[in-house]
């Protein structure tokens, strides 16, 4: 796979390259030929504009001068003795500036009338137009050599020798015409040769020294390239005698030159210029050669980003396929690690099945023996239960794997969560005489909105490993804290410490913790049961909670697992905690637990002082005794390090006189086993660990009866303000019941009538004044009529007050009669036994 | 003998029933009043007439009571002889009637005792 990418890249690359490259190229030979078309063109159109500018030019000039000689000529009519009139001829010709007159016969002869005797180079076609009557020019020599531009009209003089000439003719030097033609301006590009059909010079340029221009181009040629000469001489030679223009552009060696070819009016001649191409290629060139530049420029640029970008797709597609081999490597390793957990799943769940198989059988064989069976069954009782604890937490982590596992968010009270878990984790730690602590202190909120089912989870299963890896004798601590939460208002961060001095686990286990089915790799740990789902399940509760959790370990030292939850504080109405103003004291070896129970016990309303043992704790209740102000309630820890709580109790009963102190031991242990030597010693009730408010509230509450509460009556009875003298039926068809209920609430003020059954209840409703009774208690299972038939009654009246208050009383507590004492039109129910406060809320929430 | 005493001996629960009534007074005052109650004796009456569904009343109160006055052994007995003669009469309640009668005598001995004590 990887090699067929990597070569379909490598041959895509090396065509884009060879496609760039060869479609630059075309294009800069394209414009480079494209742009000497386009010179040649421009080249051709300004010779051809220069030579005819030139011509135009010798024709203006030729045509001046031969007026002049016609104007001459007119002078003279046609029969004067031109040999006569020489004087008057030479004066006139002087005049006009021709140097030289004569009279030309047919045959070409002349005969001077004025300067020196000249003769004509190519007479032939001279006489022949003349005898046409046409107007010529022609190239002459007088005796010295010089050369002679000859102008002829047609005029029939009489000659010398007596026959008529064919022409007058005027001679001028012929550098008058170079002249006027300015063909030798060394300064400009082009320069100008005027020749005949067979390639002699008639005028040439100053640096044309040759007679032929045919030699001329030969000679320029050289030797090398003689072939070439030739071939642009014939050329040329072809093109004068069918008396066409002639264009050329010619390659000397290193040098190009354009030539243009073209017939002079009035004459044989042919008007050649020349123009040098070199600076006009230079300047080309010089484009061509910029455009190849660019060209080049842009052809590596446009390479240069494929390449770049083909590169780091190359790059991206690796580590893709590196990705890939590595996810499908963890892929792998975790279906690896899957197969395992399955076989030792398979195993730990064959275990406790195996155990119930047999015990089953031997129980049935053993039907008669009952202690055999009700041994039996108490070990698959126990095996059920963990073979269950391990389906659960398979089944659980199915779940979260496929993504369902979600929070049943409800109140849930801390106090309850700790108690339940203290509880069940109690026996274990008794099993293995370990030290159990739990603390709580700084809490804020203790009913808070949370899954407590889960919470229980992980913090069960935090303890039980706890327990688990401690070895007997160990210590556990359990320490529970709060603190405002960065969440905002509402939240509140609880922080909760599990930790042991257990076997602890190794730095790589360490990291490794957390992940699904991992459990350190050593024999003693293989000993211990357990999926080794546990703590991946746990994880994942916290991370769901939004939670963190950080473990802390040291091989052969402990462990200490710390949870972070930030959680919303539920809005329970905490009903006012408040108890009478005790002096109270605390003994406790934990400073902690001593300060925060102190704390807490002041919220309650409670001074209270605390000490470390029992020893000191003595002193300090025979010294109050002394001072004549005894504490009212003694709590005392059971474990404490001197003499422990229930001698500490022991001794301040011994040394009590009068009356009983309570004494109330606090442990986190289970309270059974020693309520019967504690009871003998004078502890008069037992408080579990962990001391949240709401437990010392509670558990203190009971005491209240033989402390002094005066105070607390006298803060109820304002409370109870609102229920003054409100008057009351209540349907009982119990006595006994009635009076406890009588005397219960009359407490609180109320005024109470009795009705014994659901008849009298309703009679007595009907026969009252409108508005007279503010509610109605109303027990459900009467003779005569029932309290749903009696509440269907009432609320049929056609009073005003039938939709008055009705509170059913019932010890059924089921759902479904809750449900249909609502339905027969009760607003509220309460279970027996009595619950004053219970009664009273309800009463002040629905009466008006 | 205590009232503490006396709900050791009856097997209830003294604390709980103090924190209901909140005072010892009231917590004597009517456990002596229920070797008035009637309920025990209707129950009798209408097992042995066969009125199932008065049975069924009375068990149900003396368990209210039970609840009230914390008589927890009497109330566990009296609580599930209720539930059985709610759907009638049938072979388990006859056996429950049999504990509950026990519960009551054991009760009634711990209260009269109280009550010679306290000279009521």
């Amino acid at each position: 796979m990887k090699n067929k990418t990597t070569r379909f890249l490598s041959v895509s690359i090396v065509v884009i390259i060879a496609l760039c490259v060869s479609v630059f190229s075309f294009l800069a030979y394209y414009m480079n030929r494209k742009s000497m078309e386009t010179i040649s063109e421009v080249g051709t159109i300004y010779m051809t504009g220069m030579n005819e500018r030139i011509s135009i030019h010798f024709q203006t000039a030729i045509e001046t001068r031969l007026a002049q000689v016609e104007a001459l000529a007119k002078l003279y009519p046609q029969d004067t003795d031109m040999e006569a009139e020489k004087e008057s001829l030479a004066y006139n010709a002087k005049a006009r500036e021709l140097d030289y007159l004569a009279l030309c016969s047919e045959s070409g002869e002349f005969q001077m009338l004025y300067g020196d005797r000249i003769e004509i180079i190519d007479p032939q076609p001279f006489v022949e137009s003349l005898k046409q009557g046409v107007k010529k020019v022609a190239v002459g020599t007088d005796s010295a050599g010089n050369r002679l531009v000859l102008m002829a009209i047609p005029a029939s003089y009489v000659m010398s020798d007596g026959r008529p000439c064919a022409a007058l003719v005027a001679g001028i030097p012929a550098d008058y015409i170079r002249d006027i033609l300015a063909l030798d301006e060394n300064n400009t590009l082009v320069y100008s040769h005027i020749i005949r059909m067979d390639g002699s010079f008639v005028i040439r340029s100053a640096d044309a020294y040759r007679e032929s221009y045919f030699d001329r181009i030969r000679g320029t040629f050289g030797e090398a390239e003689k072939e070439k000469a030739e071939w642009y001489v014939s050329q040329l030679a072809q093109a004068m005698s069918r008396d066409e223009e002639y264009s050329c552009i010619m390659q000397i060696g290193s040098e190009t030159r354009h030539l243009y070819c073209e017939k002079l009016p009035y004459s044989e001649w042919y008007l050649v210029t020349i123009m040098p191409y070199d600076t006009l290629n230079a300047t080309v060139g010089n484009l061509n050669r910029q455009w190849g530049y660019m060209v080049l420029g842009s052809c590596s640029l446009v390479l240069g980003s494929l390449l770049i970008v083909f590169v780091k797709y190359f790059k991206l597609l690796r580590e893709q396929m590196e990705e890939l081999d590595k996810a499908r490597e963890e892929a792998i390793e975790a279906s690896r690690a899957k197969s395992e957990f399955l076989s030792n799943m398979s195993h730990d769940i064959r275990t406790p099945m195996n155990a119930i198989v047999g015990m089953t059988a031997i129980a049935t064989a053993n039907i008669g023996n009952i202690q055999q069976v009700q041994n039996c069954l108490k070990k698959i009782t126990m095996s059920s239960k963990h073979l269950l604890g391990l389906i659960n937490d398979v089944l659980d982590m199915s779940k979260i794997e496929s993504g369902k596992m979600t929070l049943n968010m409800d109140q849930a009270s801390l106090r309850e969560v700790m108690d339940s878990i203290v509880n069940i984790v109690q026996p274990q730690v008794k099993a293995k005489n370990q030290q159990f602590e739990v603390l709580i202190r700084d809490i804020i909120a203790e009913n808070v909105c949370c899954d407590s089912v889960r919470l229980n989870q992980v913090l069960l299963n935090l303890l039980s490993n706890a327990v688990k890896f401690t070895p007997d004798g160990g210590s556990i601590r359990v320490t529970m804290y709060q603190e405002p939460s960065p969440r905002g208002e509402g939240f509140v961060r609880n922080h909760i410490l599990v930790e042991d001095t257990g076997i602890g686990m190794s730095q790589e286990f360490k990291e490794k913790i957390f992940d699904s089915f991992s459990r350190e790799d050593s024999t003693r740990v293989r000993k211990t049961e357990g999926t080794g789902l546990g703590m991946a399940i746990t994880k994942y509760i916290v991370d769901t909670m939004e939670g963190t959790i950080q473990v802390d370990s040291e091989q052969g030292k402990g462990t200490c697992f710390h949870l972070i939850l930030d959680l919303e504080e539920a809005l329970v109405q905490e009903e006012d905690m408040i108890l009478p103003r005790w002096d109270m004291l605390v003994v406790d070896d934990d400073h902690l637990l001593c300060e925060s129970v102190v704390a807490s016990l002041k919220e309650i309303g409670i001074n209270a002082e605390w000490t470390l043992d029992g020893e000191s704790a003595l002193e300090m209740v025979e010294k109050r005794r002394r001072e004549k102000r005894e504490y009212q309630i003694i709590l005392v820890d059971w474990k404490l390090p001197g003499i422990d709580g229930i001698e500490t109790a022991r001794r301040i009963n011994r040394s009590l006189s009068g009356e009983d102190i309570p004494i109330i031991l606090i442990s986190a242990y289970d309270w059974n086993e020693i309520e019967a030597e504690a009871r003998d010693a004078g502890i008069s009730g037992f408080i579990s660990k962990p001391l949240f408010k709401s437990t010392l509230f509670y558990g203190l509450r009971p005491y209240m009866g033989s402390a002094d509460c005066k105070k607390e009556e006298q803060k109820a009875s304002e409370d109870n303000r609102d229920l003054q003298g409100r008057h009351i039926l209540l349907a009982e068809d119990n006595e006994l019941n009635w009076e406890i209920a009588y005397e219960l609430l009359s407490e609180l003020g109320l005024d109470l009538e009795w009705a014994e059954n659901g008849k009298i209840c309703t009679d007595k409703f009907i026969r009252s004044e409108p508005g007279y009774y503010d509610a109605v208690l109303m027990d459900i299972r009467m003779p005569v009529m029932t309290g749903y038939e009696a509440a269907r009654a009432i609320r049929a009246t056609d009073r005003k007050d039938s939709d008055i208050p009705i509170i059913a009383m019932t010890a059924d507590a089921f759902a479904e009669d809750i449900k249909k004492c609502l339905d027969c039109g009760m607003n509220a129910h309460v279970a027996k036994p009595i619950d004053v406060r219970e009664v009273s809320r309800l009463l002040k929430k629905y009466m008006k | 003998m205590s009232l503490k005493e006396c709900y050791v001996s009856l097997e209830g629960d003294y604390e709980d029933v103090l924190g209901r009534l909140r005072s010892e007074r009231l917590v004597q005052k009517f456990v002596l009043k229920f070797l008035n109650d009637g309920s025990y004796d209707l129950l009798c009456r209408s097992l042995e007439s066969g009125d199932y569904g008065e049975a069924f009343r009375a068990a149900h109160t003396i368990k209210g009571v039970c609840q009230n006055l914390s008589f927890t052994k009497l109330y566990a007995s009296s609580n599930q002889l209720t539930e059985a003669l709610r759907s009638g009469w049938s072979q388990k309640a006859a056996g429950l009637v049999e504990q509950v009668k026990q519960d009551y005598e054991q009760t009634v001995a711990a209260i009269r005792e109280l009550q010679k004590e306290t000279g009521a």
